[in-house]
Protein backbone atom coordinates (compact mmCIF):
# COMPACT_ATOMS: atom_id res chain seq x y z
CA UNK A 1 0.00 0.00 0.00
CA UNK A 2 1.33 3.48 -0.78
CA UNK A 3 2.17 5.77 2.14
CA UNK A 4 1.68 8.97 0.12
CA UNK A 5 -0.54 10.26 -2.66
CA UNK A 6 0.89 12.20 -5.60
CA UNK A 7 -0.81 15.44 -6.62
CA UNK A 8 -0.81 15.15 -10.40
CA UNK A 9 -3.39 17.75 -11.39
CA UNK A 10 -4.61 21.14 -10.19
CA UNK A 11 -7.58 23.29 -11.15
CA UNK A 12 -8.14 26.87 -10.03
CA UNK A 13 -11.24 29.04 -10.24
CA UNK A 14 -10.29 31.70 -7.69
CA UNK A 15 -10.36 35.38 -6.93
CA UNK A 16 -6.68 35.55 -7.87
CA UNK A 17 -6.91 33.69 -11.14
CA UNK A 18 -8.62 31.18 -13.36
CA UNK A 19 -5.43 29.37 -14.37
CA UNK A 20 -2.50 27.86 -12.52
CA UNK A 21 -0.10 30.33 -14.13
CA UNK A 22 -2.12 33.38 -13.10
CA UNK A 23 -2.59 32.09 -9.55
CA UNK A 24 1.12 31.36 -9.15
CA UNK A 25 2.04 34.77 -10.54
CA UNK A 26 -0.31 36.68 -8.26
CA UNK A 27 0.71 34.68 -5.18
CA UNK A 28 4.34 35.32 -5.98
CA UNK A 29 3.84 39.04 -6.46
CA UNK A 30 1.30 39.55 -3.69
CA UNK A 31 -1.53 40.73 -5.95
CA UNK A 32 -4.81 40.49 -4.12
CA UNK A 33 -8.26 39.55 -5.45
CA UNK A 34 -10.08 41.79 -2.98
CA UNK A 35 -12.29 44.58 -4.33
CA UNK A 36 -15.10 46.82 -3.16
CA UNK A 37 -18.21 44.67 -3.35
CA UNK A 38 -21.94 45.29 -3.08
CA UNK A 39 -23.57 42.18 -1.55
CA UNK A 40 -27.19 43.23 -1.31
CA UNK A 41 -27.80 46.74 -2.64
CA UNK A 42 -27.95 48.14 0.88
CA UNK A 43 -25.58 51.09 1.27
CA UNK A 44 -25.92 50.92 5.06
CA UNK A 45 -24.51 47.38 5.20
CA UNK A 46 -21.13 47.53 6.96
CA UNK A 47 -19.46 44.81 4.84
CA UNK A 48 -17.96 46.53 1.80
CA UNK A 49 -15.17 44.26 0.55
CA UNK A 50 -15.08 40.76 -0.94
CA UNK A 51 -13.02 38.68 -3.36
CA UNK A 52 -15.25 37.74 -6.31
CA UNK A 53 -14.26 35.36 -9.08
CA UNK A 54 -13.90 37.32 -12.34
CA UNK A 55 -15.67 36.10 -15.46
CA UNK A 56 -18.57 34.32 -13.73
CA UNK A 57 -21.99 35.96 -13.39
CA UNK A 58 -24.94 34.43 -11.57
CA UNK A 59 -27.56 37.04 -12.14
CA UNK A 60 -30.50 35.18 -10.63
CA UNK A 61 -31.34 31.62 -9.56
CA UNK A 62 -32.13 30.38 -13.09
CA UNK A 63 -29.12 28.98 -14.98
CA UNK A 64 -30.32 30.78 -18.12
CA UNK A 65 -29.23 33.99 -16.40
CA UNK A 66 -25.71 32.71 -15.77
CA UNK A 67 -22.53 33.13 -17.74
CA UNK A 68 -19.07 31.67 -17.35
CA UNK A 69 -15.82 31.93 -19.29
CA UNK A 70 -15.67 30.60 -22.84
CA UNK A 71 -14.04 27.21 -23.21
CA UNK A 72 -16.08 25.39 -20.55
CA UNK A 73 -18.96 23.46 -22.14
CA UNK A 74 -21.51 22.56 -19.48
CA UNK A 75 -24.23 20.41 -21.02
CA UNK A 76 -27.86 21.31 -20.45
CA UNK A 77 -28.49 18.12 -18.48
CA UNK A 78 -25.66 19.00 -16.08
CA UNK A 79 -26.13 22.74 -15.59
CA UNK A 80 -29.83 22.30 -14.76
CA UNK A 81 -28.92 20.72 -11.39
CA UNK A 82 -25.99 22.94 -10.45
CA UNK A 83 -25.85 25.79 -7.96
CA UNK A 84 -23.48 28.67 -8.78
CA UNK A 85 -20.57 27.07 -6.93
CA UNK A 86 -21.23 23.89 -8.92
CA UNK A 87 -20.35 25.86 -12.05
CA UNK A 88 -17.07 26.90 -10.45
CA UNK A 89 -16.45 23.27 -9.45
CA UNK A 90 -17.24 21.94 -12.94
CA UNK A 91 -14.71 24.32 -14.51
CA UNK A 92 -12.02 23.58 -11.91
CA UNK A 93 -12.42 19.81 -12.43
CA UNK A 94 -12.17 20.16 -16.21
CA UNK A 95 -8.97 22.13 -15.72
CA UNK A 96 -7.47 19.62 -13.27
CA UNK A 97 -8.33 16.57 -15.40
CA UNK A 98 -6.63 18.17 -18.39
CA UNK A 99 -3.67 19.20 -16.23
CA UNK A 100 -3.26 15.62 -14.99
CA UNK A 101 -3.58 14.26 -18.53
CA UNK A 102 -6.34 11.83 -17.60
CA UNK A 103 -8.39 10.03 -20.22
CA UNK A 104 -12.12 9.34 -20.05
CA UNK A 105 -11.55 5.70 -19.12
CA UNK A 106 -9.29 6.75 -16.22
CA UNK A 107 -12.02 9.00 -14.84
CA UNK A 108 -14.87 6.51 -15.18
CA UNK A 109 -12.81 3.58 -13.83
CA UNK A 110 -14.02 2.15 -10.51
CA UNK A 111 -10.48 2.87 -9.25
CA UNK A 112 -11.25 6.62 -9.38
CA UNK A 113 -13.30 8.34 -6.67
CA UNK A 114 -14.64 11.83 -6.06
CA UNK A 115 -14.67 13.65 -2.73
CA UNK A 116 -16.34 17.04 -2.51
CA UNK A 117 -16.46 19.85 0.03
CA UNK A 118 -19.33 22.30 0.00
CA UNK A 119 -21.73 23.88 2.42
CA UNK A 120 -24.49 23.68 -0.20
CA UNK A 121 -26.13 26.72 -1.69
CA UNK A 122 -28.11 28.89 0.72
CA UNK A 123 -28.88 31.11 -2.28
CA UNK A 124 -30.59 28.35 -4.27
CA UNK A 125 -32.21 26.96 -1.11
CA UNK A 126 -33.61 30.37 -0.22
CA UNK A 127 -35.03 30.91 -3.70
CA UNK A 128 -36.56 27.45 -3.98
CA UNK A 129 -38.06 27.49 -0.49
CA UNK A 130 -39.55 30.92 -1.15
CA UNK A 131 -41.18 29.53 -4.31
CA UNK A 132 -42.40 26.44 -2.46
CA UNK A 133 -43.78 28.47 0.45
CA UNK A 134 -45.63 30.77 -1.95
CA UNK A 135 -47.72 27.78 -3.03
CA UNK A 136 -48.19 26.60 0.56
CA UNK A 137 -45.60 23.89 -0.21
CA UNK A 138 -47.68 22.40 -3.04
CA UNK A 139 -45.42 23.26 -5.94
CA UNK A 140 -41.64 23.46 -6.14
CA UNK A 141 -38.92 23.30 -8.77
CA UNK A 142 -37.96 19.70 -9.61
CA UNK A 143 -34.23 20.45 -9.35
CA UNK A 144 -34.51 22.34 -6.06
CA UNK A 145 -33.07 19.56 -3.90
CA UNK A 146 -30.08 18.56 -5.99
CA UNK A 147 -29.12 22.18 -6.71
CA UNK A 148 -29.13 23.36 -3.13
CA UNK A 149 -28.51 20.88 -0.32
CA UNK A 150 -25.03 20.23 1.02
CA UNK A 151 -24.39 17.20 -1.21
CA UNK A 152 -25.03 19.16 -4.39
CA UNK A 153 -21.47 18.91 -5.69
CA UNK A 154 -21.17 15.16 -5.26
CA UNK A 155 -24.64 14.47 -6.73
CA UNK A 156 -24.11 16.51 -9.85
CA UNK A 157 -20.42 16.00 -10.53
CA UNK A 158 -20.44 12.23 -9.93
CA UNK A 159 -23.26 11.92 -12.46
CA UNK A 160 -21.68 14.23 -15.02
CA UNK A 161 -18.19 12.72 -14.89
CA UNK A 162 -19.60 9.15 -14.69
CA UNK A 163 -17.69 8.40 -11.49
CA UNK A 164 -18.02 4.76 -10.43
CA UNK A 165 -15.60 4.68 -7.47
CA UNK A 166 -16.08 6.19 -4.01
CA UNK A 167 -18.21 9.35 -3.93
CA UNK A 168 -18.84 11.41 -0.80
CA UNK A 169 -19.25 14.94 0.45
CA UNK A 170 -17.68 16.60 3.47
CA UNK A 171 -19.38 19.22 5.61
CA UNK A 172 -17.29 20.59 8.45
CA UNK A 173 -17.48 24.30 7.70
CA UNK A 174 -14.03 25.72 6.98
CA UNK A 175 -12.30 22.34 7.42
CA UNK A 176 -14.54 20.59 4.83
CA UNK A 177 -11.99 20.74 2.02
CA UNK A 178 -9.17 19.60 4.28
CA UNK A 179 -11.21 16.66 5.52
CA UNK A 180 -11.90 15.70 1.89
CA UNK A 181 -8.14 15.67 1.17
CA UNK A 182 -7.31 13.72 4.32
CA UNK A 183 -9.88 11.01 3.72
CA UNK A 184 -8.93 10.89 0.03
CA UNK A 185 -5.34 10.16 1.09
CA UNK A 186 -6.70 7.40 3.33
CA UNK A 187 -8.67 5.85 0.43
CA UNK A 188 -5.45 5.61 -1.57
CA UNK A 189 -3.37 4.38 1.36
CA UNK A 190 -5.93 1.68 2.12
CA UNK A 191 -5.83 0.54 -1.48
CA UNK A 192 -9.54 1.17 -1.90
CA UNK A 193 -8.99 3.69 -4.69
CA UNK A 194 -6.05 4.36 -6.98
CA UNK A 195 -7.04 7.91 -7.78
CA UNK A 196 -9.18 10.59 -6.10
CA UNK A 197 -10.59 13.79 -7.50
CA UNK A 198 -10.94 16.26 -4.61
CA UNK A 199 -13.00 19.36 -5.26
CA UNK A 200 -13.99 22.13 -2.87
CA UNK A 201 -16.18 25.07 -3.79
CA UNK A 202 -18.10 27.92 -2.30
CA UNK A 203 -20.39 30.71 -3.44
CA UNK A 204 -19.90 34.41 -2.87
CA UNK A 205 -23.24 36.05 -2.22
CA UNK A 206 -25.37 37.57 0.51
CA UNK A 207 -27.00 34.25 1.42
CA UNK A 208 -23.74 32.34 1.93
CA UNK A 209 -21.66 35.12 3.43
CA UNK A 210 -23.69 37.73 5.27
CA UNK A 211 -24.85 35.37 8.01
CA UNK A 212 -21.18 35.49 9.07
CA UNK A 213 -21.54 39.25 9.52
CA UNK A 214 -24.32 38.49 11.99
CA UNK A 215 -21.68 36.55 13.97
CA UNK A 216 -19.36 39.60 13.76
CA UNK A 217 -16.84 37.45 11.88
CA UNK A 218 -16.56 39.55 8.69
CA UNK A 219 -14.24 42.50 8.22
CA UNK A 220 -16.00 45.87 8.04
CA UNK A 221 -12.86 47.57 6.76
CA UNK A 222 -14.01 49.30 3.54
CA UNK A 223 -10.52 49.37 1.97
CA UNK A 224 -9.57 46.31 -0.14
CA UNK A 225 -5.88 47.20 0.37
CA UNK A 226 -6.05 46.66 4.13
CA UNK A 227 -9.08 44.42 4.75
CA UNK A 228 -8.04 40.80 5.51
CA UNK A 229 -4.53 41.12 6.96
CA UNK A 230 -3.73 37.95 8.83
CA UNK A 231 -1.62 38.32 11.99
CA UNK A 232 -1.73 42.16 11.87
CA UNK A 233 -2.72 43.98 15.08
CA UNK A 234 -5.43 45.80 13.11
CA UNK A 235 -7.09 42.74 11.61
CA UNK A 236 -10.85 42.92 12.13
CA UNK A 237 -12.41 39.83 10.55
CA UNK A 238 -12.36 37.79 7.38
CA UNK A 239 -13.19 38.83 3.82
CA UNK A 240 -15.28 36.24 1.94
CA UNK A 241 -14.44 34.72 -1.42
CA UNK A 242 -15.99 32.11 -3.72
CA UNK A 243 -14.65 29.74 -6.36
CA UNK A 244 -13.48 26.16 -6.63
CA UNK A 245 -10.15 24.36 -6.46
CA UNK A 246 -9.39 20.77 -7.43
CA UNK A 247 -6.59 18.36 -6.59
CA UNK A 248 -6.08 15.09 -8.45
CA UNK A 249 -4.49 12.57 -6.08
CA UNK A 250 -3.01 9.32 -7.34
CA UNK A 251 -1.18 6.33 -5.93
CA UNK A 252 2.45 7.27 -6.76
CA UNK A 253 3.13 3.96 -8.53
CA UNK A 254 0.13 4.43 -10.79
CA UNK A 255 1.08 8.03 -11.56
CA UNK A 256 4.62 7.01 -12.48
CA UNK A 257 3.44 4.06 -14.55
CA UNK A 258 1.27 6.27 -16.72
CA UNK A 259 4.03 8.85 -17.08
CA UNK A 260 2.29 11.56 -15.05
CA UNK A 261 4.23 14.33 -13.32
CA UNK A 262 3.61 15.28 -9.70
CA UNK A 263 3.54 18.69 -8.05
CA UNK A 264 3.96 17.19 -4.60
CA UNK A 265 3.16 14.17 -2.51
CA UNK A 266 0.80 14.36 0.43
CA UNK A 267 2.68 12.39 3.03
CA UNK A 268 0.46 12.73 6.08
CA UNK A 269 -2.46 14.34 7.76
CA UNK A 270 -3.87 14.80 11.21
CA UNK A 271 -6.95 16.18 12.84
CA UNK A 272 -7.91 17.10 16.37
CA UNK A 273 -10.79 19.08 17.81
CA UNK A 274 -10.68 21.78 20.47
CA UNK A 275 -13.50 20.45 22.66
CA UNK A 276 -14.15 24.04 23.53
CA UNK A 277 -16.64 26.26 21.64
CA UNK A 278 -19.05 26.13 18.70
CA UNK A 279 -17.46 29.07 16.88
CA UNK A 280 -14.37 30.41 18.66
CA UNK A 281 -11.11 28.51 18.54
CA UNK A 282 -9.38 27.34 21.69
CA UNK A 283 -7.51 30.34 23.16
CA UNK A 284 -4.13 28.57 23.00
CA UNK A 285 -4.90 26.70 19.78
CA UNK A 286 -4.79 23.35 21.55
CA UNK A 287 -6.68 21.41 18.86
CA UNK A 288 -4.67 22.91 16.02
CA UNK A 289 -1.42 22.12 17.84
CA UNK A 290 -2.54 18.50 18.21
CA UNK A 291 -3.59 18.32 14.56
CA UNK A 292 -0.13 19.55 13.48
CA UNK A 293 1.61 17.04 15.76
CA UNK A 294 -0.52 14.20 14.43
CA UNK A 295 0.12 15.23 10.83
CA UNK A 296 3.87 15.42 11.45
CA UNK A 297 3.87 12.00 13.12
CA UNK A 298 1.82 10.52 10.29
CA UNK A 299 4.27 11.93 7.73
CA UNK A 300 7.27 10.78 9.78
CA UNK A 301 8.77 14.25 10.10
CA UNK A 302 9.83 16.57 12.90
CA UNK A 303 8.40 20.09 13.11
CA UNK A 304 11.94 21.38 12.54
CA UNK A 305 11.84 19.78 9.06
CA UNK A 306 9.03 22.08 7.93
CA UNK A 307 10.08 24.76 5.43
CA UNK A 308 6.73 26.51 5.13
CA UNK A 309 3.33 26.55 6.83
CA UNK A 310 0.27 27.94 5.08
CA UNK A 311 -1.64 29.14 8.13
CA UNK A 312 -5.42 29.05 8.36
CA UNK A 313 -5.20 32.72 9.47
CA UNK A 314 -8.55 34.15 8.38
CA UNK A 315 -7.74 37.59 9.86
CA UNK A 316 -10.17 37.31 12.76
CA UNK A 317 -8.79 38.66 16.05
CA UNK A 318 -9.36 35.44 18.03
CA UNK A 319 -8.58 32.87 15.33
CA UNK A 320 -5.20 34.27 14.27
CA UNK A 321 -4.22 34.64 17.91
CA UNK A 322 -4.88 30.98 18.75
CA UNK A 323 -3.10 29.84 15.61
CA UNK A 324 -0.06 32.00 16.39
CA UNK A 325 0.12 30.45 19.85
CA UNK A 326 -0.26 26.93 18.45
CA UNK A 327 2.53 27.62 15.94
CA UNK A 328 4.82 29.13 18.58
CA UNK A 329 4.35 26.08 20.78
CA UNK A 330 5.82 23.89 18.01
CA UNK A 331 8.29 26.12 16.15
CA UNK A 332 11.47 27.30 17.81
CA UNK A 333 11.98 31.12 17.73
CA UNK A 334 15.06 30.82 15.52
CA UNK A 335 13.58 28.21 13.20
CA UNK A 336 13.77 28.74 9.44
CA UNK A 337 10.09 27.79 9.00
CA UNK A 338 8.25 30.44 6.97
CA UNK A 339 4.62 31.12 7.88
CA UNK A 340 2.08 32.98 5.75
CA UNK A 341 -1.65 33.53 5.59
CA UNK A 342 -2.68 33.67 1.94
CA UNK A 343 -6.25 34.70 2.81
CA UNK A 344 -4.91 38.26 2.85
CA UNK A 345 -4.69 37.91 -0.94
CA UNK A 346 -7.56 35.55 -1.74
CA UNK A 347 -10.13 36.15 0.98
CA UNK A 348 -11.56 33.22 2.94
CA UNK A 349 -13.20 30.49 0.86
CA UNK A 350 -14.90 28.68 3.79
CA UNK A 351 -15.42 25.03 2.63
CA UNK A 352 -12.95 25.67 -0.17
CA UNK A 353 -10.13 27.03 2.02
CA UNK A 354 -8.29 23.79 2.77
CA UNK A 355 -8.14 22.63 -0.83
CA UNK A 356 -7.26 26.06 -2.20
CA UNK A 357 -4.37 26.40 0.21
CA UNK A 358 -3.20 22.79 -0.24
CA UNK A 359 -3.02 23.62 -3.95
CA UNK A 360 -0.97 26.75 -3.15
CA UNK A 361 1.34 24.55 -1.06
CA UNK A 362 1.65 22.11 -3.98
CA UNK A 363 2.75 24.98 -6.23
CA UNK A 364 5.61 25.95 -3.92
CA UNK A 365 7.62 22.90 -5.08
CA UNK A 366 7.33 23.43 -8.83
CA UNK A 367 7.23 27.25 -8.75
CA UNK A 368 10.08 27.47 -6.21
CA UNK A 369 8.69 30.17 -3.96
CA UNK A 370 6.93 30.53 -0.62
CA UNK A 371 4.05 33.04 -0.49
CA UNK A 372 4.49 36.05 1.81
CA UNK A 373 2.21 38.24 3.92
CA UNK A 374 2.08 41.39 1.76
CA UNK A 375 -0.58 43.13 3.85
CA UNK A 376 1.10 42.57 7.20
CA UNK A 377 2.22 45.97 8.54
CA UNK A 378 2.23 45.65 12.33
CA UNK A 379 2.50 42.02 13.40
CA UNK A 380 0.50 41.23 16.51
CA UNK A 381 2.93 40.79 19.42
CA UNK A 382 1.36 37.38 19.95
CA UNK A 383 3.24 36.32 16.78
CA UNK A 384 6.65 37.04 18.35
CA UNK A 385 9.25 34.60 17.05
CA UNK A 386 7.25 33.52 13.99
CA UNK A 387 8.91 34.08 10.63
CA UNK A 388 6.25 36.08 8.73
CA UNK A 389 7.92 37.63 5.68
CA UNK A 390 6.09 40.38 3.83
CA UNK A 391 7.34 39.44 0.36
CA UNK A 392 7.29 35.97 -1.13
CA UNK A 393 10.58 34.11 -0.87
CA UNK A 394 12.43 32.17 -3.55
CA UNK A 395 12.96 28.69 -2.15
CA UNK A 396 13.26 25.02 -2.96
CA UNK A 397 11.12 23.54 -0.17
CA UNK A 398 11.17 19.88 0.85
CA UNK A 399 8.34 19.85 3.44
CA UNK A 400 5.35 22.18 3.75
CA UNK A 401 2.27 22.13 5.97
CA UNK A 402 -1.27 23.36 5.47
CA UNK A 403 -3.44 24.28 8.46
CA UNK A 404 -7.22 24.58 8.52
CA UNK A 405 -9.68 25.22 11.35
CA UNK A 406 -13.46 25.23 11.34
CA UNK A 407 -16.54 25.69 13.48
CA UNK A 408 -16.91 23.38 16.42
CA UNK A 409 -13.16 23.62 16.95
CA UNK A 410 -12.33 21.15 14.21
CA UNK A 411 -8.70 21.37 13.03
CA UNK A 412 -6.98 19.60 10.14
CA UNK A 413 -3.35 19.70 9.04
CA UNK A 414 -1.72 18.19 5.93
CA UNK A 415 1.95 17.55 5.23
CA UNK A 416 3.17 17.84 1.65
CA UNK A 417 6.64 16.86 0.54
CA UNK A 418 8.65 17.46 -2.61
CA UNK A 419 7.78 14.70 -5.10
CA UNK A 420 10.18 11.90 -5.81
CA UNK A 421 12.58 13.15 -8.55
CA UNK A 422 11.39 10.20 -10.69
CA UNK A 423 8.18 12.05 -11.51
CA UNK A 424 8.56 15.63 -10.26
CA UNK A 425 7.24 18.53 -12.31
CA UNK A 426 10.15 20.74 -13.22
CA UNK B 1 1.05 44.89 -3.64
CA UNK B 2 -1.58 46.04 -6.06
CA UNK B 3 -5.32 45.53 -6.12
CA UNK B 4 -6.79 44.95 -9.57
CA UNK B 5 -10.18 46.54 -10.05
CA UNK B 6 -13.11 44.31 -11.00
CA UNK B 7 -16.57 45.67 -11.70
CA UNK B 8 -19.15 44.70 -9.13
CA UNK B 9 -21.75 42.14 -10.22
CA UNK B 10 -24.45 43.98 -12.19
CA UNK B 11 -27.97 44.28 -10.78
CA UNK B 12 -30.37 41.71 -12.13
CA UNK B 13 -33.25 42.57 -14.45
CA UNK B 14 -36.62 40.78 -14.05
CA UNK B 15 -36.32 37.27 -15.48
CA UNK B 16 -38.21 36.64 -18.72
CA UNK B 17 -38.81 32.87 -19.05
CA UNK B 18 -38.90 33.11 -22.86
CA UNK B 19 -36.09 35.69 -22.93
CA UNK B 20 -33.62 33.48 -24.80
CA UNK B 21 -36.19 31.91 -27.14
CA UNK B 22 -36.38 32.90 -30.84
CA UNK B 23 -38.49 35.95 -31.67
CA UNK B 24 -40.98 33.74 -33.54
CA UNK B 25 -41.66 31.79 -30.34
CA UNK B 26 -42.21 34.96 -28.29
CA UNK B 27 -44.56 36.26 -30.97
CA UNK B 28 -46.46 32.96 -31.00
CA UNK B 29 -46.83 33.14 -27.20
CA UNK B 30 -48.25 36.68 -27.43
CA UNK B 31 -50.56 35.59 -30.24
CA UNK B 32 -51.81 32.62 -28.21
CA UNK B 33 -52.51 34.82 -25.18
CA UNK B 34 -54.46 37.27 -27.34
CA UNK B 35 -56.33 34.89 -29.64
CA UNK B 36 -56.05 31.37 -28.13
CA UNK B 37 -54.77 30.26 -31.53
CA UNK B 38 -53.96 26.54 -31.29
CA UNK B 39 -51.21 26.61 -33.92
CA UNK B 40 -49.43 29.40 -32.00
CA UNK B 41 -49.70 27.29 -28.85
CA UNK B 42 -48.11 24.35 -30.66
CA UNK B 43 -45.20 26.56 -31.68
CA UNK B 44 -44.54 27.47 -28.05
CA UNK B 45 -44.89 23.90 -26.73
CA UNK B 46 -42.56 22.49 -29.38
CA UNK B 47 -39.98 25.19 -28.64
CA UNK B 48 -40.14 24.36 -24.94
CA UNK B 49 -39.68 20.64 -25.62
CA UNK B 50 -36.71 21.38 -27.83
CA UNK B 51 -35.25 23.62 -25.14
CA UNK B 52 -35.42 20.91 -22.49
CA UNK B 53 -33.84 18.21 -24.61
CA UNK B 54 -30.53 17.31 -22.94
CA UNK B 55 -27.70 18.71 -25.00
CA UNK B 56 -26.15 15.28 -25.55
CA UNK B 57 -28.92 14.47 -28.03
CA UNK B 58 -28.26 16.40 -31.21
CA UNK B 59 -31.40 17.52 -33.03
CA UNK B 60 -31.47 19.10 -36.47
CA UNK B 61 -32.48 22.71 -35.81
CA UNK B 62 -33.95 23.27 -39.27
CA UNK B 63 -36.59 20.55 -38.99
CA UNK B 64 -39.75 20.43 -36.83
CA UNK B 65 -39.91 17.88 -34.03
CA UNK B 66 -41.81 14.88 -35.36
CA UNK B 67 -45.05 14.11 -33.53
CA UNK B 68 -44.05 10.49 -33.10
CA UNK B 69 -40.72 11.28 -31.37
CA UNK B 70 -40.75 9.69 -27.91
CA UNK B 71 -39.57 12.08 -25.18
CA UNK B 72 -37.53 9.48 -23.31
CA UNK B 73 -36.56 6.88 -25.88
CA UNK B 74 -35.86 9.22 -28.81
CA UNK B 75 -35.12 12.66 -27.35
CA UNK B 76 -33.14 11.59 -24.27
CA UNK B 77 -35.44 13.07 -21.64
CA UNK B 78 -35.16 11.70 -18.12
CA UNK B 79 -37.78 12.06 -15.40
CA UNK B 80 -36.21 15.33 -14.22
CA UNK B 81 -36.26 16.87 -17.69
CA UNK B 82 -39.94 15.94 -18.03
CA UNK B 83 -40.65 17.46 -14.59
CA UNK B 84 -38.77 20.60 -15.61
CA UNK B 85 -40.74 20.89 -18.86
CA UNK B 86 -44.00 20.51 -16.95
CA UNK B 87 -42.90 23.08 -14.35
CA UNK B 88 -41.99 25.54 -17.10
CA UNK B 89 -45.29 25.05 -18.96
CA UNK B 90 -47.21 25.42 -15.70
CA UNK B 91 -45.55 28.78 -15.09
CA UNK B 92 -45.97 29.96 -18.66
CA UNK B 93 -49.66 29.14 -18.92
CA UNK B 94 -50.63 29.47 -15.24
CA UNK B 95 -51.95 25.92 -14.99
CA UNK B 96 -51.39 22.92 -12.74
CA UNK B 97 -50.50 19.60 -14.32
CA UNK B 98 -50.75 16.48 -12.15
CA UNK B 99 -48.49 13.43 -12.15
CA UNK B 100 -51.45 11.33 -13.32
CA UNK B 101 -51.86 13.60 -16.36
CA UNK B 102 -48.21 13.79 -17.40
CA UNK B 103 -47.47 10.12 -16.93
CA UNK B 104 -49.74 9.37 -19.93
CA UNK B 105 -47.71 11.64 -22.21
CA UNK B 106 -44.97 9.76 -24.06
CA UNK B 107 -44.49 11.50 -27.40
CA UNK B 108 -44.15 15.04 -28.70
CA UNK B 109 -47.56 14.74 -30.39
CA UNK B 110 -49.19 13.55 -27.17
CA UNK B 111 -47.73 16.50 -25.26
CA UNK B 112 -48.92 18.93 -27.91
CA UNK B 113 -52.46 17.50 -27.80
CA UNK B 114 -52.42 17.36 -24.00
CA UNK B 115 -51.48 21.04 -23.63
CA UNK B 116 -54.09 22.07 -26.25
CA UNK B 117 -56.83 20.16 -24.44
CA UNK B 118 -55.70 21.30 -21.01
CA UNK B 119 -55.75 24.98 -21.93
CA UNK B 120 -58.97 24.69 -23.94
CA UNK B 121 -60.67 23.31 -20.85
CA UNK B 122 -59.82 26.44 -18.82
CA UNK B 123 -62.09 29.45 -18.47
CA UNK B 124 -61.00 32.18 -20.91
CA UNK B 125 -59.83 34.52 -18.11
CA UNK B 126 -57.08 32.10 -17.11
CA UNK B 127 -55.28 32.31 -20.41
Amino acid sequence: MPSTAAITGLGFITSIGLTKAEVANRLRHGQSGLVEFDFCGNPRHPVKVAAPVPGFYFDGPNWREWSWPAGYEIPRETVRGLPPHGVYAFCAIEQALADAGLRLEDITSSDTGLFCASAGSPYMMWHHLEELAASQYERGHPLSVVSSIAGTLNFNLAAHFRITGAVAGFVSACTSGSHAIGYALDEIRLGRQQRMIVVAAEELNAQTDLPFAAMRALSTNPDPATASRPFDVERDGFVPTGGAVVLILEAPELAQARGAKAYAEISGWGQAADGYNVATSHPEGLGLRNAMLRAAKDAGIAMSDVDYINAHATSTPAGDRSEALALRSLIAPDARTIVSGTKGLTGHGLSMAGVMEAAFCALTFSEKFLPGNPKLVNPDPVCKGLNLPKESIAADPRIVMNNTSGFGGSNVCHVLRAPSPAFARS
Amino acid sequence: MSTPSVSPIPRRAPFDPLGKFPEGVKAAYTKYLQTADAAALDTVVLAVVRDYVPKTVVLPTDQPLPDNARLIADLGFDSLAISETVFFLEDLFKVRITNAEIIKVRTVGELRSFVRAKLASLPARKR
